[in-house]
């Protein structure tokens, strides 16, 4: 789900804002949260970007390894140089590809419930875009996975709703 | 002494395979979208429509749909790949492809292009599409491998293609009651309901002899594409293997 939502982003943001994605034609870029267990590879051909899970892909040209505070202030607009500068990031393989893609990864956090409204076009789309938000507000907390914590929110809205945090901090 | 292939649990001549499949099409192909709809109790649209979620089609993009049946997921692929782009439908068996032509036109799409054609040998050209799909097609084809390999040969460098198809089930309980009800109510709602048994006990026996999620993988890897992986669906009763041409 959150791959597949991800995907949809960055490929959504490519098509309505015509970013130049040639520095990425070819690549595969791994990006790993350590502390987290997450691991994605970015697949960047035929001008789109494919999100894999990173167990499939063997050979990559650009590896990004940060921590979860690192990755939420590259989502939160902070600059690839400034983390790199404070040793928050650690990138093996071409620089100037792995800020492309962290400046794609910043445009889309920002916009991701509009991105993803473009695709459903229904109440579901907000309210996932909340479940996001909630489910960063865990992060920022220092509390569990927040990959898992995306799934289970979102997971929570479509089978049980009334079981949501979203609705339920909004019936309190 | 023939070479032999399995249709269902029972093994026949390797050139016998296709025009036993096509028996069983040529009888289902006018009630296919209804039974499709009973005996999937509609799951068949959710995870048609998870397929086109992950096609990672745009604009402009063109489509090749093999084994396209009654067109339902051409009918999205050519909402997402708009008037810039194209797709194409194609079916080995005539019935099934005159039946997705109607229903295409009964919704108003008239520039879905027609194709018959057998997946092991696809008449298109080297490096010309966007997007390979086949949704439940594959394990109809004789020579798996070879459809595969032609797949992979039509596709364009980083190229998608899309596999659904019925797999292996995860959990145990879930695959007792789904064997109780591939053998013992599909087959009877078939009977009922199109007045064709052994067309839905095929369907239900091929289904058990269709390579599993992970052997499925390697044919595909094997077939020359550069990555492949795979997401089960409603408990591995489907699985969607998506494969990458570098």
């Amino acid at each position: 789900m959150l791959r597949l939502s991800l995907e949809k982003a960055l490929n959504r943001l490519i098509e309505s804002s015509g970013i130049d994605i040639e520095t990425l034609e070819g690549k595969k870029i791994n990006l790993e949260l350590s502390e987290l267990n997450l691991a994605l590879v970015f697949v960047c051909t035929n001008s789109r970007i494919f999100v894999i899970d990173s167990r499939e892909v063997k050979n990559v040209d650009v590896d990004i390894k940060l921590n979860k505070d690192a990755f939420l202030s590259l989502l939160g607009g902070t600059s690839l140089d400034e983390l790199l500068d404070n040793e928050e990031v650690v990138i093996n393989g071409n620089v100037k590809v792995a800020k492309k893609l962290s400046e794609m990864l910043a445009l889309s956090s920002q916009d991701i419930e509009e991105i993803i409204s473009h695709y459903t076009c229904d109440i579901v789309a907000h309210q996932i875009g909340k479940a996001i938000s909630l489910a960063k507000d865990k992060i920022a907390n220092n509390t569990t996975n927040p990959i898992e914590a995306i799934k289970d929110e979102v997971s929570t809205i479509l089978i049980a709703p009334s079981r949501s945090h979203f609705f339920s901090n909004k019936t309190s | 002494m023939a070479k032999t292939t399995h249709f269902g649990y029972k093994e026949v001549g390797v050139d016998d395979k296709q025009g036993l499949v096509r028996e069983v099409f040529d009888s289902v192909a006018t009630n296919y979208d209804l039974m499709n709809d009973v005996l999937s109790m509609g799951a068949h649209r959710l995870w048609k429509r998870y397929t086109i979620a992950s096609s990672n089609v745009k604009e402009g993009d063109r489509i090749l749909d093999i084994a396209g049946g009654t067109g339902d997921l051409a009918l999205k692929f050519r909402e997402k790949v708009g008037d810039s782009g194209q797709v194409i439908l194609t079916d080995i068996n005539g019935a099934m492809l005159e039946e997705g032509r109607k229903s295409l036109i009964d919704r108003g799409v008239f520039d879905v292009e027609f194709v018959q054609a057998n997946a092991e040998r696809l008449p298109f050209e080297d490096n010309s599409f966007d997007c390979v799909s086949i949704a439940f097609g594959l394990r109809n084809v004789t020579d798996k491998e070879a459809a595969i390999r032609q797949m992979f040969r039509v596709l364009k460098k980083g190229g998608c293609l899309l596999i659904l198809e019925f797999s292996k089930v995860e959990n145990e309980m879930l695959e007792k009651f789904y064997d109780f009800y591939s053998f013992n109510v599909m087959p009877k709602l078939g009977g009922l309901l199109a007045d064709d048994e052994q067309s839905y006990q095929y369907l239900a026996e091929s289904i058990r002899k269709h390579p599993d999620q992970e052997a499925l993988k390697t044919m595909v890897i094997d077939a020359g594409f550069d990555l492949c992986e795979y997401q089960n669906l409603s408990g591995g009763i489907v699985a969607l293997h998506k494969a990458i041409k570098a």
